[in-house]
């Protein structure tokens, strides 16, 4: 289906330079509508909302960023490390704007690893998008169980 | 249903059509003559070609309101209060300004198009804001993911800044990309380094400016930059100073440290500069010497993770932690404080616990 004007704007702000150098929506070819109805049916089937999965995140990246770049036992295996940045950027959705820097939470048992920013907490909270497949900071959700020690695995 | 379908993608067919013709008409066969800016007053008058934004007009005529993100509306920076003349606040404005903002005529001048005389006002410090154009003299590591960046000034040929303030790096398209962006970065030379900006990069993941200064910028590249910007400073007053500060955050303090020196400005003050681990330290050599030489001057470098083969025997922890434990009371004592909001708000309850009172406490947070 041709995307409508509205998603066509915002899918040229979340293109590479537009507002980060990689952008938001990686390799993925899918309309915007359906990379977010994709994922909101693939976050219900593991009996999670986007909520639930947005705080969870947010209290992983407050420890973290608490630690100042040190890292930040958030569960039992699960490490967390803040990697400060100056300045702020923009929602593409265009209503906020987060400090940079990244969050790298792993899993200590398995070496498995999860990138996130306060941008992508919001964008999971505000809008239910994890990114698009092959973006730098996508979120599979079918790893958010596992890597957030969340119920659902 | 399909009728319906159907008619609704007309709608927004035409009305797209008619909105982008809207546009062409606007940028090719409306001419709004010239128009004036009258900045603080009077206080100066710019006489522009009406039709473009609010910011490229100034910037067109050197006046450099901050931008981060080149005019396009994303990064909120370039606010200007507008007394008249701006016209309706756009749909693109009013997400990026608070309700009090707007009750102010605050503006997103990069999203205020000049269609007439318009009354504003800015900071009248923006006055002193230049455009520099320079080259890449040099381009070293200091870290593994951080660069000390050095220009050479061109046009015009000395920059004039107190230390402690910071430059907007310009970061033209590359790769693809979009158009000109802007980033803040602290000047790390001194003033007496005139005809020099200097200054401290650290990596941002998918960052558009640090993606170009680690993968494309070059020596010998020309560059170009706009300031100096920026309140944070020493102040007048002879205290005793506790300086705070990790990775990048070093960059203002490295100008002031040499300032002080060059100067004779023997101001007592500690210097706690955070890391996680050994690779993340730089210029330990040349502070560690400073330390020795000047009686005023303690340097304290502290590793919160430091990893085994580190063999590190200095001060371990977060660094708010090292400065609670260094610091008795600090009554008579300055803080001043780089990096990121998390660790000047933990700074910040430290030097309070420690009796330094906000009016004595100066920071740049990184966002």
């Amino acid at each position: 289906m041709k995307e409508m004007p509205a998603e066509d704007a915002l899918r040229r702000k979340m293109q590479p330079g537009a507002i980060s150098g990689g952008g938001f929506l990686g390799s993925d070819a899918r309309s915007l509508q359906e990379i977010l109805d994709t994922d909101a049916a693939a976050i219900a089937a593991l009996g999670l909302t986007h909520l639930q999965v947005a705080e969870r995140l947010g209290e992983i990246v407050r420890a973290a960023m608490a630690a100042q770049g040190a890292p930040a036992e958030v569960a039992a295996g699960l490490q967390a490390v803040y990697c400060e940045a100056r300045g702020r950027v923009p929602c593409p959705w265009s209503d906020g704007m987060f400090e940079k820097g990244q969050v790298e939470i792993t899993d200590t048992r398995t070496g498995e690893t999860l990138l996130c920013t306060p941008l992508s907490v919001h964008m999971i909270a505000a809008h239910g998008f994890y990114q698009g497949r092959g973006s730098h900071y996508r979120i599979e959700p079918g790893r958010l169980p596992r890597m957030l020690a969340l119920p659902g695995e | 249903m399909i009728a319906i379908l159907i008619a609704t993608a007309l709608v927004f067919a035409i009305s797209g059509t008619f909105a982008a013709l809207l546009l062409v008409a606007e940028r090719y066969l409306v001419n709004y003559g010239r128009c004036e800016i009258d900045i603080n007053a009077s206080q100066r008058t710019l006489s522009v070609k009406g039709g473009e934004s609010l910011l490229s007009s100034l910037m067109a005529e050197g006046v450099f309101v901050p931008s981060a993100c080149g005019g396009r509306g994303t990064c909120a920076y370039c606010k200007v209060k507008v007394a008249a003349g701006a016209g309706p606040l756009a749909p693109t404005e009013a997400p990026l300004l608070s309700e009090d903002e707007i009750r102010d005529n605050v503006r997103i001048s990069c999203q205020v198009k000049v269609r007439n005389d318009v009354r504003i006002e800015i900071p009248p410090e923006l006055f002193a804001i230049k455009r520099f154009v320079g080259t890449v003299e040099a381009l070293r590591d200091l870290t593994h993911d951080i660069k000390e960046l050095r220009i050479a000034l061109v046009d015009p040929p000395e920059i004039d800044f107190v230390p402690g303030q910071y430059i907007q790096l310009e970061v033209p398209s590359y790769g693809g990309g979009r158009g000109e962006v802007y980033r803040a970065y602290s000047m790390s030379n001194p003033p007496s380094e005139a005809r020099h900006v200097e200054t401290i990069i650290r990596l941002v993941p998918e960052g558009i400016c640090t993606t170009w200064v680690f993968q494309h910028l070059r020596v010998g590249d020309a560059v170009a930059l706009t300031g100096p910007y920026g309140e944070f400073r020493l102040s007048d007053s002879p205290r005793e100073m506790v300086w705070i500060a990790g990775g990048s955050g070093m960059a203002p303090f490295w100008s002031i440290l040499r300032h002080m020196i060059e100067n004779d400005i023997r101001r007592k003050c500690t210097y706690f500069f955070g890391a996680v681990a050994k690779r993340d330290l730089f210029l330990i050599d040349e502070l560690g010497r400073l330390a020795e030489e000047l009686d005023w001057f303690t340097f304290v470098p502290a590793l919160s993770s430091p990893a085994a083969e580190d063999n590190w025997d200095g001060e371990q922890g977060l660094i708010t932690e090292v400065v609670a434990r260094h610091l008795s009371d600090g009554a008579e004592m300055e803080g001043y404080l780089c990096g990121s909001p998390g660790m000047i708000d933990a700074a910040i309850d430290v030097l309070h616990k420690k009796s330094i009172t906000d009016n004595r406490i100066f920071y740049d947070k990184f966002a």
